[in-house]
C-alpha cells in the first residue's frame, strides 16, 4: 500500500509541480463530501469513513474501469487519473 | 498553511460532516484573526465559501453580508409543482454558519464596492474593509427583454426563478387553471440559471395536471435548438404525459428563429418576431438573465453581462480582490447550478487561503451534478468533472460525465431517491 501510495504521489506530482499532491487531493475531496456528508444521516450514499484507503481505491478503480455497478459514480471517477484516485483515497482514509 | 498543523487540516477538511464540528468551536476571534474576508451573497456559493473558509483556516476572519434571515433554495423549488413540498422545507438559515463555525453575518446588502480603498459600503450605512472580497451575488433579470415583461408584470405573469412568493403564485395559477387550460412557459437562451430547470418544472407540473386537470396543457417556448438531459426528458414525457401524441400533457417549441418579443398583457398574449401570438390562461416568463445588479454597478460583468474571472482563483479580471462564484461568474462550460457554485466556492476558498497565506495555488477541481425528476419515481442526471486544460482554461474531462447510464425502471426510482438525498446532502453541505 504504501508503496502504491508513494508512486501515486510521485506520479500526481509531476502534473502538479507547484504544491504537492496533499492539497490537490484535498481539492478533489472536498466535492466528494458535498453529497458524502459523512452525518450518516442517508443510507442512500455512503459515508467515506469506513473503508481503507486500499478498499477505496479499488472501489474507485472499480467505478472507473466500469467493474462496479452505479447510477453516478462511474461517470465520476472516470475524471480522475488512476494515481489521483489513488491520493484521494489515501487522503480521505486518513481524515 | 502556516499556523495550521497537517492533522488540523485534515481534521478541518473531515469538519464538512458534523462528527469534528466540536473542534471548530471556540476558534480564534477577531483580534488573534490575520486577515479579513468578506462574502457577499448567502446562496448556495457565498454560503459554501465562507463556510470553507473557516474550516480551512480558522484564523481568516469572515463576514457574510446577506440581507435575509432566510433563503429559500430554489433547487427543489420545482417539485411544489408536484405538490411534493413546500416552502417551509426549501428553507435554511445562517445559524450554523455562525454558531459552528464563527462566520460573522450582517444582515444588510451592499450598496456599492471601493475597490481602491477595497471596502463594502453598505444600504445601512457601515462601511466594511477587507483584504479579500469573494461576490456570490446570484442573478438579476434584463427586464423588458421582452417587452411589457417587467418587475410589476411579474406579479401577474411569475418567473418564480428566484425560489419564494413567485413559486408559490405560479403554484397557485398552475392550481386554478380552467379545466382543459393551456400553460405557456417560455425559456431563454444560454447561458441562464439551472439549464434543465424549466423541463423538469413542466414535468412536475405535468404531474399534478395528469392528476388534476388531465386535459390541460403545457406549451414551452424556447428560445434554444436543444436543451439539456433532452434526451431523457422526451423519453420520460413520452413514457408519463404523452408527449409527441394529440393530446400530450407537455408541448416543446423552439423559437430559435423566431424570437418572442412583446408582452400582451390585456390578451395574455406573447407576440414572436414574425407576429405569431401564443395566448395562454397561464404565462410562465423565465427572462433571459445578468450577473446582479450589484456586480454589473461595480463594474465585474462584461458585455454579456456576467462576471469573467481568472479560473483558478475565481479573481475577477478587473480586480484582482475580488473573487465571484456561482451564477453571476462565467465559469463555462461549468453550467449555472447550485451543486456548481459549492464546488466553485470550495475552489475559490482553496484559492483565497493560499493567496493570503502566499502559497502557491492549487489545481482547482470543480463537479457539477445535476438531477430532475420527471415524476416522483423517476429521476434523471447529468455530471460533469472539471478541470483546467495548459492554457489554464476550464474544460470538461473527456469520458467523463454525462447523463444517466441506464434506463429502466430501477435506474429510474434509483435516480428519484438520489434526486432527493443529494438535495438534502447539498444543502446540508453548504449552509450547515
Amino acid at each position: 500500500m504504501r508503496l502504491v501510495f508513494f508512486v501515486a504521489m510521485l506520479f500526481v506530482s509531476l502534473f502538479v509541480p507547484v504544491i504537492g499532491a496533499e492539497l490537490d487531493a484535498a481539492s478533489i475531496a472536498l466535492n466528494c463530501l458535498t453529497c458524502h456528508n459523512d452525518t450518516g444521516k442517508t443510507s442512500a450514499i455512503p459515508p467515506l469513513n469506513k473503508l481503507s484507503a486500499l478498499q477505496m481505491q479499488q472501489t474507485l478503480l472499480d467505478f472507473k474501469y466500469d467493474k462496479k455497478p452505479a447510477t453516478l459514480m462511474r461517470r465520476l471517477a472516470k475524471g480522475y487519473s488512476d494515481a489521483e484516485l489513488a491520493a484521494l483515497a489515501e487522503y480521505l482514509s486518513r481524515r | 498553511m502556516p499556523g495550521l498543523s497537517r492533522r488540523h487540516f485534515l481534521q478541518t477538511v473531515a469538519g464538512l460532516g458534523a462528527a469534528t464540528l466540536s473542534g471548530c468551536q471556540g476558534l480564534p476571534r477577531l483580534a488573534s484573526s490575520k486577515a479579513h474576508v468578506v462574502v457577499v451573497g448567502g446562496g448556495f456559493g457565498g454560503a459554501t465559501a465562507a463556510k470553507t473558509m473557516r474550516l480551512l483556516d480558522p484564523t481568516i476572519q469572515v463576514t457574510l453580508i446577506e440581507p435575509k434571515a432566510r433563503y429559500i433554495t430554489c433547487p427543489g423549488s420545482n417539485w411544489l409543482f408536484a405538490g411534493l413540498t413546500d416552502l417551509d422545507k426549501l428553507t435554511v438559515d445562517y445559524q450554523a454558519l455562525q454558531a459552528r463555525y464563527g462566520v460573522k453575518l450582517l444582515a444588510d446588502s451592499v450598496a456599492d464596492l471601493d475597490a481602491v480603498k477595497r471596502q463594502v459600503r453598505l444600504t445601512g450605512g457601515q462601511t466594511i474593509g477587507y483584504d479579500r472580497l469573494i461576490m456570490s451575488p446570484g442573478i438579476d433579470f434584463k427586464w423588458d427583454a421582452i417587452a411589457g415583461y417587467d418587475k410589476a408584470a411579474a406579479q401577474q405573469f411569475p418567473h418564480a426563478w428566484q425560489a419564494g412568493p413567485q413559486t408559490l403564485l405560479l403554484a397557485k395559477q398552475l392550481q386554478s387553471m380552467r379545466d382543459g387550460g393551456v400553460l405557456i412557459m417560455t425559456v431563454p437562451a444560454d447561458p441562464y440559471r439551472c439549464p434543465p430547470g424549466p423541463y423538469e418544472r413542466a414535468s412536475m407540473m405535468a404531474y399534478w395536471l395528469k392528476q388534476h386537470n388531465p386535459r390541460a396543457k403545457i406549451i414551452i417556448l424556447d428560445a434554444k435548438r436543444s436543451f439539456s438531459k433532452q434526451a431523457l426528458f422526451e423519453a420520460g414525457w413520452t413514457k408519463h404525459y404523452g408527449y409527441g401524441s394529440s393530446n400530450s400533457l407537455i408541448e416543446w417549441h423552439s423559437l430559435a428563429d423566431n424570437p418572442l418579443l412583446e408582452l400582451d398583457k390585456k390578451n395574455q398574449q406573447l407576440i414572436s418576431e414574425f407576429g405569431d401570438r401564443f395566448q395562454g390562461d397561464v404565462l410562465n416568463i423565465i427572462p433571459p438573465q445578468t450577473a446582479a445588479s450589484i456586480a454589473l454597478q461595480s463594474g465585474l460583468a462584461d458585455a454579456g453581462g456576467w462576471c469573467p474571472v481568472q479560473p483558478l482563483s475565481g479573481q475577477s479580471l478587473f480586480d484582482e480582490y475580488i473573487h465571484i462564484i456561482g451564477d453571476a461568474a462565467h465559469y463555462a462550460p461549468i453550467p449555472k447550478s447550485a451543486f456548481a457554485a459549492n464546488s466553485e466556492a470550495k475552489a475559490c476558498a482553496l484559492a483565497v487561503i493560499n493567496l493570503l497565506n502566499q502559497k502557491p495555488l492549487a489545481e482547482p477541481h470543480w463537479l457539477n451534478t445535476c438531477y430532475s425528476l420527471i415524476t416522483p419515481q423517476h429521476g434523471v442526471s447529468v455530471a460533469g468533472v472539471y478541470r483546467l486544460d495548459a492554457a489554464q482554461t476550464i474544460v470538461a474531462v473527456k469520458g467523463a460525465g454525462g447523463v444517466s447510464i441506464a434506463s429502466g425502471a430501477e435506474t429510474e426510482l434509483l435516480e428519484a431517491d438520489y434526486t432527493r438525498v443529494v438535495y438534502q446532502q447539498l444543502v446540508a453541505n453548504s449552509f450547515a
